[in-house]
């Protein structure tokens, strides 16, 4: 008995309980204490609060999101029908139907998410051509390649889910003013804890920091952690399309193309009715010159670049306007298959023409003592193979399984044990299709030499090659056997 | 380690203490002379040797910190029940791997963790120290089995411990006194056969060095029909025996594997029924 009573905090009172308690959520003035605080809530950090709160196992963790944007004015995004954001994220039915599972899927808008069956994609300097549909390929959850999704619609319906779900101390329009380490007290020892400064002078010690603070992530620098790669020297323009029609296919019938040119890809993607979300990755001063032309002169480049013969397209580059009569001449003669390209594009929705530097970069490791990295802070991907946001998702789903896992066995989720099977699993993975993505890119960017017939010759080999293909479309629908 | 995984100490150790062979089970042993303490002073001093690296990561501890999931399956697999267990008490803890996370699980209330080194103690009354959710969780107590007083509780856990141990009948004896009934005595030690001194001793601890030498008493080896034989010559006490096999693999951790409890690191648990 006597061992008993000199052991302090062995039976107490409830009273003392709770004062023990309070003590761990306060470490010291100011400081509160969570089990994981979250630094960015864009698609990745939501999603992983989403999956944290929806599950049973890990909903009793203490959370907290940090985020420099105002998210109430995210949660109550709202356009009209005929109006789409520039932003769109290709999502996998696998994306898809994670976001299903932790309850977010359904307080997105339907009505704003456009599925695809097919895709077409060619080489813009010899023609040769891929045909991606499902004719004679056995897909095993349904003819989806993709769902077409604004990301303003993914982060809001995370967001009212979230909601829904409670639980999460939100402090939006908050900068993160410095991250430190933690102290030592006689009763606690947070010298490897994270502690994130915020504005307003709040402090929040974490067990787990995850960062999910976008390619420039000041949670990665905290922990030390080198992200490698490259500049591509090209930008990524985006635009909103209305198109003469729905599609060659129709309402039911969704097709996405992209054609790849000297200078990058472009790539149309549909969106409900007869809108249609272009990316089109080409150089920076090809991009500043889209930016500042008439909405007419932006459709016709953007027609032109589906249609017309690379010399003519490098022509209309050097006009500083009147591209459109530039485009309607050429057309006369210029032979074009129409129903090999997709329908004319009409116009140009206002303040829809954007553009953003692309880059790869990849961390040396997702993980640190305490520290997870997930999404673009962790990957940023050319966005060719729309995989940016669905890596994103990987992760989150492997985090989420990893810490899951680590609250079923009684580790501690912060600690480089419990973390990484997080990074053995997410990282070759994502190494993998990284490469395949920036291989693609430079392959494509030459526009002749002895690289511009082996490839044509590997793109109509490939075309006629149906078993490999449908394992490609596998992958791309996230659906396919795993390679890992 | 206190676990899986060479025998050069074992010569001096066995001079020094009555000698088991593989005919001659454990049951049948007795102290020689009377003492209070299950503990074995050579053990205590090797294991406080340790104690400074229990917790790294990548350390001589690396392969028990990747068994510590595979013993909550197992208390899961035993337990068996919607009601999980709520208090622990964890014998021969060591740096408090085990005992920190069963504290740490949402459905524990109370964890009491002893060991008979102080300087192993110290440390893992640090380390837990970096987890304020341990803090009126989990209670550290320096003492032996035989000198500790404490209320029953729903598992028992003594883990990679009853092979260091001289006189294991009387230390199970004096174990099952702290399980509540319909609560479980949970264990995992090492089968005594060519192939665990061939891993745990040859080629863990002298050939590849994962494991500290003088860490395994290859003749201290339990083996599970010896385990179980002490559990079913007391049905008054003891009830559903539930044994798992568990086989390291380098690089890949811990796996279970059905029948190797025969022939290597095992698992077993037995349910008290009064």
């Amino acid at each position: 008995m006597e061992a008993l009573l000199r052991n302090r905090a062995f039976f107490v009172c409830r009273s003392c309980t709770q004062q023990l308690q309070r003590r761990y959520m306060r470490a010291g003035p100011r400081q509160d204490v969570y089990d994981v605080v979250c630094v960015g809530g864009g698609p990745a950090g939501l999603s992983l609060l989403t999956a944290l709160r929806a599950n049973p196992v890990t909903s009793h963790l203490r959370v907290a999101l940090v985020e420099a944007q105002d998210l109430s004015k995210i949660k109550l995004w709202k356009l009209p029908p005929d109006r789409f954001s520039n932003r769109c994220s290709s999502l996998t039915p696998s994306s898809a139907l994670y976001l299903d599972r932790i309850g977010a899927w359904r307080h997105m808008v339907r009505e704003r998410i456009q599925e695809y069956q097919e895709m077409q994609v060619w080489d813009g300097v010899t023609g040769a051509r891929i045909e991606f549909d499902w004719a004679g390929a056995q897909p095993t959850t349904g003819t989806t390649i993709a769902y077409m999704t604004e990301n303003l619609n993914l982060t809001s319906g995370l967001l009212k889910r979230l909601e829904e779900l409670g639980g999460v101390s939100t402090f939006d329009n908050t900068r993160v003013e410095n991250i430190s380490y933690g102290e030592q007290t006689e009763e606690v020892d947070l010298r490897e804890w994270p502690v994130v400064h915020i504005s307003g002078g709040k402090q929040l010690a974490a067990r787990l920091l995850v960062g999910a603070d976008g390619a420039n992530s000041p949670v990665r620098s905290f922990a030390g952690i080198e992200a490698r790669g490259w500049d591509y020297n090209r930008h990524g323009v985006v635009a909103t399309l209305e198109l003469d029609g729905e599609g060659w296919g129709g309402e039911h019938t969704k097709i996405a193309y992209q054609r790849f040119l000297p200078t990058g890809p472009v790539a149309m993607l549909p969106m409900p009715g007869k809108y249609s979300t272009l990316v089109w990755s080409t150089t920076p001063r090809n991009a500043a010159l889209l930016k500042k032309l008439s909405p007419g002169n932006f459709v016709a480049m953007v027609n032109a670049a589906f249609r017309l013969p690379i010399p003519d397209l490098e022509f209309m580059h050097t006009q500083g306007s009147g591209q459109e009569d530039e485009y309607t001449w050429r057309m006369k003669h210029t032979p074009v298959d129409h129903r090999a390209v997709p329908q004319v594009v009409t116009a140009v929705q206002e303040g829809t023409v954007a553009s953003f530097p692309l880059k790869f970069r990849h961390a040396d490791t997702y993980i640190a003592e305490r520290v997870a990295l997930i999404g673009d802070a962790a990957h940023t991907v050319h966005p060719l193979a729309g995989q940016g946001l669905n890596q994103g998702q990987g992760d989150v789903q492997s985090l989420a399984k990893t810490i899951e896992y680590a609250v079923t066995h009684g580790q501690d989720t912060g600690v480089g044990m419990s973390l990484e099977s997080y990074n053995s699993e997410r990282y070759t993975a994502n190494h993998v299709l990284m490469g395949v993505c920036d291989k693609l890119h430079k392959l494509y960017s030459v526009g002749s030499g002895p690289l511009v017939p082996l490839r044509s010759f590997g793109l109509s080999a490939f075309n006629a090659l149906r078993p490999l293909k449908s394992f490609i479309m596998g992958q791309a629908a996230g659906n396919g056997i795993k390679v890992f | 380690m206190r676990s899986s995984l060479r025998p050069a100490r074992r010569a001096a150790a066995v001079l020094l203490r009555p000698t088991r062979t593989l005919n001659n089970s454990f049951l049948q042993q007795s102290r020689p002379y009377s003492s209070s303490s299950s503990v074995n002073p050579t053990e205590i001093c090797h294991f406080s040797a340790l104690a400074s690296s229990w917790w790294e990561p990548h350390g001589p501890s690396r392969p028990l910190h990747l068994m510590n999931p595979l013993r909550h399956d197992f208390i899961r697999l035993c337990y068996n029940s919607p009601t999980p267990p709520s208090t622990f008490l964890d014998v021969g803890c060591g740096g408090g791997i085990f005992a920190e996370s069963a504290a740490r699980l949402p459905t524990t209330t109370k964890t009491t963790a002893i060991d008979p080194s102080t300087t192993i103690l110290s440390i893992a009354r640090q380390h837990a120290k970096k987890d304020p959710s341990l803090f009126n969780k989990l209670n550290y107590i320096n003492s032996s089995i035989e000198t500790l007083q404490h209320p029953k509780v729903d598992v028992v856990s003594c883990f990679e411990v009853v092979e260091h141990v001289d006189y294991p009948s009387e230390f199970l004896d004096k174990l099952g006194e702290f399980v509540r009934p319909g609560g479980w005595l949970v264990m995992s030690t090492i089968a005594r056969t060519w192939t665990s001194w061939f891993t745990t001793n040859l080629v863990a601890e002298d050939i590849l060095g994962m494991v500290p030498k003088g860490t395994h008493d290859w003749n201290k080896y339990i083996n599970e029909h010896e385990l179980r034989a002490y559990f079913e010559k007391r049905p008054e006490k003891w009830g559903e025996i539930k044994v798992m096999g568990v086989v390291f693999v380098p690089g890949c951790g811990w796996k279970e594997v059905k029948g190797s409890e025969k022939i290597g690191n095992y698992f077993l648990g037995v349910q008290r029924i009064a």
